[in-house]
């Protein structure tokens, strides 16, 4: 089943990636010189074509569904490089949030564990979206992972692993708004997803969560909100994981 | 020969940092001789009477709260064994109430999970939970350490926990958790039977005999739970419609299972049961002896325990209230180190 869901992504990226590589040249980071024991890793929210930027107002799309999303946030985690399917680069401590409305989050620097051997040659990288269930029971987490960043559910533990929210249209929810938290990494309700994608060797990995895709995959008129782990909850965070594409 | 040195060199290091970290916590923390060893991981979180002042001073303060008008202590009160003395169910802000008992806090180094349904995975994570319900503290951890950066007396307190004023959502929690560890009560006459240093008398013996026949299967030595989550039978309460651990596994084989409470100082936690529907212990006993049965086919998941009747007279029931009595250890509802920290002024969060 994973071993399914990741060839999906990987044909994803394929078919679309192609044709959003262009818009998205100029969006990497111009200082892409990194020493050969790192890599760059940019993990880009957007919608469609466009990068999604929260600033002091939410970022609005210009769609049918005049979609409007007032927060974004996600774990990255457990980040690897591989070569012909083995681990060469893993980051100790791998936990990143991404949020839409800090444009610093999205520039990753992955640094290989101590003392472990890098040479810079990689075929793949693979990374959780959410955080696992070893660390969600593990007590109070600093950094990314405290609780005052917003993501951690109080009435029944466990991080959020993927936070959308925001109005659209297609939403009959009161005001339109839908609210989207995913996570739960306890079974049946594990919400935690791996990805992989094939990269040709370089220090620099673009990535983008196309949001578009994802809210599209959801029928609004039924859902408009998700709180807890559920069945439904695992659904979507698998629909999440299929709006990545890796920017060729 | 150089590696060799650097090796041995590691290893006492390493040696005396274990010792040294076993030495400071086992000051701080000790396992009551017979009991189990403690679920609560403290190389992730080892104990300094520092921070045990700082989770002391968070666990009293109602800056923790949204109209800094409720702190931890205003439903666990320690003469009441860290309960709501007397308060079916508790009131937060505003007045609002809540749809559960607040149960009592102790031994909780021994407990995995958290709340009657088990919601909370680690003793860590536990104070969000009523910082954040609405009919609690109403507050958010984020906002907690906002107002408490801007006072005096928290940068100073995180200092001298932390090494540095620092403050965040990691340590808040960190430090609470130590105070809610220390919470050990292991010193009832029970305990001091168990220690061969007392002994019961003919009536709290008979009770004993009845609870090992009767109780200990689920409310089982020393810690008097056997940390599970179960169905005792109790009608569901039509207004609050609480399922229990249902609502978190969402397995229909968990539904209206609570977790069994310790029987610990149970003499002063009372009202009892999930929601504090019995006032009193006789009202207890008078349920598992009787009501319980009506309704037991009723539902698939009561505890086999309860399947079959529990017969008691009313002689019996006075020899197990009286064993129960035994569980009530003055020690620790009146130990001064558990109490309101005199030596701190709390101030009153600038906004």
């Amino acid at each position: 089943m994973i071993r399914l869901s990741i060839a999906l992504i990987i044909l994803h990226s394929v078919a679309f990636g192609a044709a959003l590589g262009q818009s998205f040249a100029q969006q990497r980071p111009l200082n892409a010189k990194t020493s050969a024991s790192t890599i760059r890793l940019s993990i880009i929210p957007t919608f469609g074509a466009k990068p999604i930027v929260i600033g002091d107002s939410a970022f609005q799309a210009k769609d049918a569904n005049n979609t409007h999303i007032d927060a974004l946030k996600f774990y990255i985690s457990r980040i690897q490089c591989l070569l012909k399917g083995v681990v060469v680069l893993e980051e100790a401590q791998s936990f990143h949030l991404i949020d839409a409305a800090k444009e610093a989050s999205f520039h990753l620097t992955i640094q290989n564990k101590r003392g472990a051997r890098f040479d810079g040659k990689f075929d793949a990288v693979r990374f959780h979206l959410g955080i696992d269930s070893a660390t969600s029971v593990s007590g109070a987490m600093s950094g990314d992972l405290d609780p005052t960043r917003g993501m951690y559910w109080t009435w029944q533990s466990g991080y959020i692993n993927v936070k959308c929210e925001g109005k659209s249209n297609a939403c009959t929810a009161r005001n339109n708004e839908y609210q989207f938290h995913l996570g739960g990494y306890k079974q049946p309700f594990d919400c935690l997803q791996t990805l992989m994608f094939p990269v040709s060797v370089s220090d620099t990995i673009t990535i983008q969560f196309d949001v578009e895709s994802f809210l599209s995959k959801i029928d609004m008129k039924k859902y408009h909100h998700f709180m807890s782990p559920s069945a439904d909850a695992v659904r979507l965070s698998a629909r999440a994981a299929e709006s990545f594409r890796i920017v060729p | 020969m150089k590696t060799k040195i650097v090796f041995l060199l590691f290893f006492v290091v390493i040696g005396i940092a274990a010792t040294a970290f076993r030495t400071s916590n086992d000051a701080l923390f000790a396992v009551p001789k017979g009991w189990q060893k403690p679920a609560y991981n403290f190389q992730q979180n080892p104990l300094s009477k520092q921070k045990i002042e700082l989770g002391r001073a968070l666990f009293y303060d109602p800056i923790l709260s949204r109209n800094g008008m409720v702190s931890c202590a205003s439903c666990h009160s320690q003469y009441s064994a860290f309960t709501h003395g007397d308060h079916a169910l508790s009131h937060g802000i505003h007045d609002s109430i809540g749809t559960r008992n607040a149960p009592a806090l102790m031994n909780l180094a021994w407990q995995r999970v958290f709340m009657r349904d088990g919601a909370i995975n680690h003793l860590d994570m536990q104070a969000l939970a009523p910082i954040s319900n609405p009919s609690e503290m109403g507050e958010n951890i984020t906002h907690v350490v906002a107002k408490m950066q801007a006072t005096t007396i928290y940068p100073q307190l995180f200092a001298a926990a932390f090494g540095d004023s620092v403050i965040t959502g990691e340590r808040t929690l960190k430090a609470i958790a130590q105070f809610m560890l220390i919470l050990v009560s292991s010193n009832a006459k029970y305990d001091s039977v168990m220690r061969k240093q007392a002994v019961f008398t003919a009536q709290e013996r008979k009770g004993y005999t009845l609870f090992k026949k009767h109780c200990a299967t689920c409310h089982t030595e020393p810690l008097f739970t056997n940390h599970q989550f179960m169905n005792n039978g109790l009608p569901v309460d039509s207004t609050l419609r609480d399922v229990g651990r249902f609502s978190v596994t969402q397995n229909p084989d968990d539904s209206l299972k609570f977790a069994v409470p310790t029987l610990r100082n149970i003499e002063f936690s009372y009202p009892y049961m999930h929601d504090g529907r019995f006032k009193r212990l006789s009202d207890v006993l008078h349920y598992y002896t009787a009501i319980a049965l009506q309704n037991r086919t009723k539902n698939h998941t009561l505890a086999k325990e309860l399947q079959t009747p529990i017969i008691l007279s009313s002689d019996e029931k006075v020899d197990l209230t009286a064993f129960l009595l035994t569980l009530t250890d003055r020690i620790f509802l009146f130990n001064s180190a558990f109490s309101f920290p005199r030596n701190i002024v709390f101030e009153t969060a600038k906004e």
